[in-house]
């Protein structure tokens, strides 16, 4: 609650508040993981010889998703383009046709062609437009467990004599691809639909073209609004492609770890090096974007910021 | 959406050449398809009451002016949302019942561990939510509650909170909805909810010759559309909350 | 009724208020002018103890009470105040603004206190808006019920922080005719304002202030007319223009 108390007692009970926190925090911490290495053991020998293999464990989980990523990106930004274009009534357009036609025509009324293929582009691209809503639903509607089985058993139906390391990994870029695309798709369409109202008319206004407004005025804003959004969902990307334990064969940092775990049976300490690894990237990757968002946050814009993580 | 999402069972129907709809299939697998959503919304019926409230109280904590209070919480927060969820269920489930003591212990406790531990994650995300949610009701709504005499307590329950929770809904729906899809992530440790179940049933049908491959596709698709009939009703039900008690003029900052 | 003796406020490394002191009688409209930055609000606001002064007295009928013993609550329930931005609270109706303060606060039961917030409503003419939310309500409309919220709680005397600065022009005359009908009712008035008719017509002093300090005193003759200061002299000529 915002105070609205003295300042000058204010900066005196500030200082002891920090120096507390801090001494809370750190003694909190300390004391959990003192509990813990008693209880489950802590071998240090262990770490210290191990983690590099946890490392390279790492990279794979970064690859994987990098891979997925960038393709993902491009399914995300043609899905986001095409869903952000607002679908007009069938009537508004077939009068806008019409107008338009009249006016080339030169006075002629325009035939039954021209009513009949409107109709078609219109149906064609109402019926794009909504299997690519439903795309998306569904990515968002539903586990990415589910996701990454669903692609699995695919694989391993058609194509059983393959390598299982890369029947995994097929089916896994797959379904991450697939997985990434939808929510960029989101991504890119609130990025063009925020700097779309509006900016198109004025930029038309000053005789641009519609593209020509799409190029200079639209696209480097959302470039700009989209930035924060998609370095989330790169962590958010990276956080699941620890689901590729359930397929078992891809040695991501969380399936390496997990069979770390029960064939040493250095459970505490394997989960540990996972967990430090994800920490250390993505939590000063997620600080540094809050930073920004704070930072160049203009007033009244921006994409509201929904979690990226998903399952 | 109902258009598309047919549209695109259709397409996968016919690429992948199964049918949703046989009945031979259906004969074998419907139990187990029933007992797994069963247990899905038993787990959901624990994560998802104790999550809000994790989330509610940790939210409130974090906008104390005493940082002793909301430091450790920040540093809570920040580990729930730097970790995949995975990675927690998984060692709550096996490290999980030795720290407690020996009469807990039973055959289910790794696995609602992991549920309490998917509470928690969720909590933390939720925790961000409301304070959002808090801060973003204008200053001004706080000094006029004041100006009345009413003790800061009095003005919280009755100016503040009403705002800020309505405002939280939205997010919230979201965050349910992903909540519903990580129930799913018990199925690593054991729990036998929709998603357990129907991998068990996979197995099953993968090493037993006799029966349809394309069975797999099916019992996937059925999975996928339960899922998705679970999230979608989630967000509509808080959407039409939202709609009923939604303030005009009153939006959420960013955070 | 109303007296503040030396107020020093800082904010920081900002020095707001640099002892400042007034008085106000029983009944009394007190206006106080001056350009922006210059601790109108944050005097305002030490009155009602929004806002707690580093040093000074704020004494209500006699009584000094910034001190650590007295609840400030409790001298909020004295002193109502009215706000730039109205600050209606957005979730409830007209009428459940007004009876919060009495409900809540003052634990009236809900009839009486409906009872009264109608009347209320009335007396700033938007009766038939009791049931109306806050969105639905011009500028103007909603600063007459935040008003009405304020005169529920019975307060001794009401503050006025820049009332209808916020308003478009159309709406401005009807919250000014209230607070105007306010004074004629024998209400003790604090008024921050930019608006000099409403200063000349109906109140009795004018304080000038600038810069943390009260320049210059006076009736609305002296100051507008013949006022003693430079500085005086400049704003007001700036203002009457």
């Amino acid at each position: 609650m915002p105070a609205t108390f003295d300042e000058q007692r204010r900066s005196r009970v500030r200082i002891v508040d920090i120096l507390l926190a801090i001494l809370v925090t750190v003694g909190i911490l300390a004391y959990i993981l003192d509990v813990l290495a008693l209880r489950w053991g802590l071998s240090t020998a262990y770490i210290g010889r191990s983690y590099p293999n946890y490392l390279k464990a790492a990279w794979i989980s970064l690859y994987v998703t990098t891979i997925a990523y960038f393709i993902g990106m491009g399914i995300g930004f043609v899905l986001g383009w095409a869903r952000s274009v607002r679908t007009l009534p069938l009537a508004r357009v077939i009068a806008a046709r019409r107008r338009e036609a009249v006016a080339a025509a030169d006075g002629g009324s325009p035939g039954a062609g021209l009513f009949l293929g409107t109709l078609l582009v219109y149906g064609i691209k109402y019926y794009v437009r909504r299997t690519a809503d439903a795309y998306v639903a569904i990515i968002r509607g539903t586990p990415l467990f589910v996701q990454i089985v669903f692609v699995w058993s695919a694989v391993l139906v058609f194509y059983p004599r393959l390598d299982p390391l890369l029947q995994g990994l097929l089916a896994g870029v797959i379904a991450l691809t697939a997985n990434t695309g939808g929510y960029q798709s989101e991504i890119f369409r609130a990025g063009i639909q925020t700097v779309h109202s509006g900016q198109v008319e004025a930029s038309r206004a000053i005789g641009l073209s519609r593209w020509g407004a799409m190029r200079y005025i639209v696209l480097p804003q959302a470039v700009r609004l989209v930035i924060p959004p998609l370095t989330n969902e790169y962590i958010g990307l990276l956080k699941a492609s620890s689901l590729l334990a359930v397929v078992g064969s891809v040695p991501e940092l969380t399936t390496f770890g997990r069979s770390e775990a029960f064939q040493t049976f250095h459970i505490f300490e394997a989960f540990a090096l996972v967990v430090g690894i994800y920490l250390l990237i993505t939590v000063p990757v997620s600080k540094v974007v809050e930073w920004i968002e704070r930072r160049y946050r203009i007033p009244g814009l921006g994409i509201q910021a929904s979690r990226t993580a998903r399952v | 959406m109902a258009v598309g999402t047919i549209l695109v069972i259709l397409i996968l129907q016919t690429v992948l050449r199964f049918n949703l709809l046989d009945e031979d299939l259906w004969k074998l697998y419907l139990p187990s398809f029933l007992d797994g959503i069963v247990l899905s919304l038993r787990y959901l019926g624990i994560i998802l009451p104790l999550s809000v409230v994790i989330g509610f109280t940790i939210g409130w904590a974090r906008i104390s002016r005493f940082r002793t209070l909301s430091w450790p919480l920040s540093v809570f927060v920040d580990f729930f949302r730097g970790v995949p969820p995975i990675i927690v269920v998984i060692f709550a489930a096996v490290l999980g019942p030795s720290l407690l003591p020996a009469r807990f212990q039973s055959q289910d406790i790794g696995i609602i561990i992991a549920a309490l531990t998917l509470a928690m994650h969720s909590g933390a995300y939720q925790s961000e939510i409301f304070r959002a949610g808090f801060m973003s009701v204008p200053r001004g709504q706080l000094e006029a509650a004041q100006s009345l005499g009413m003790t800061n307590g009095a003005a919280m329950r009755f100016v503040v909170l009403p705002q800020a929770l309505r405002l939280s809904i939205p997010p919230l729906a979201n965050e349910f909805a992903v909540v519903i899809k990580d129930t799913s992530l018990l199925a690593i440790v054991g729990g036998f909810e929709l998603f357990g179940s129907s991998f068990i049933f996979e197995q099953q049908i993968l090493f037993s010759p006799g029966n349809q491959l394309s069975w797999i596709f099916v019992v996937w698709t059925a999975v996928a559309l339960v899922y998705f009939v679970m999230t979608f009703a989630v967000t509509e039900l808080l959407n039409a909350i939202d709609r009923r008690y939604h303030v005009k003029g009153l939006e959420a900052v960013t955070v | 009724m109303i007296r503040v003796e030396e107020l020093e406020k800082h904010f920081g490394a900002l020095h707001v208020l640099k002892g400042v002191s007034l008085e106000v009688q029983k009944g009394e409209v007190l206006v106080i002018i001056g350009p922006s930055g210059s601790g109108k609000s944050t005097l305002l606001r030490c009155i009602n103890l929004l806002i707690e002064p580093d040093s000074g007295r704020v004494f209500l009928d006699g009584t000094q009470v910034n001190r650590r013993d007295i609840r400030p609550e409790w001298v909020r329930q004295q002193v109502g105040m009215v706000f730039q931005s109205f600050n209606l609270f957005a979730h409830l109706t007209a009428l459940q603004n007004v009876t919060l303060g009495p409900i809540r606060v003052l634990g009236t039961d809900p009839t009486t206190a409906g009872a009264q917030g109608r009347k209320l409503l009335a007396r700033v003419g938007l009766a038939d808006k009791a049931d109306a939310y806050p969105a639905q309500l011009s500028g103007g409309q909603q600063q007459r019920v935040a008003i009405a919220r304020a005169l529920a709680m019975n307060p001794k005397a009401m503050l006025f922080d820049e009332p209808t600065s916020a308003l478009d022009p159309e709406y401005i005359r009807e919250v000014l005719d209230a607070m105007a009908a306010l004074a004629r009712d024998g209400m003790t008035m604090i008024v921050v304002t930019h608006e000099m008719g409403f200063a000349s017509e109906v109140a009795k002093r004018i304080l000038f202030m600038d810069a943390g300090r009260i320049i210059e005193e006076g009736s609305p003759e002296e100051i507008f007319h013949s006022p003693k200061q430079e500085r005086t002299r400049m704003f007001v000529g700036k203002i009457l223009r």
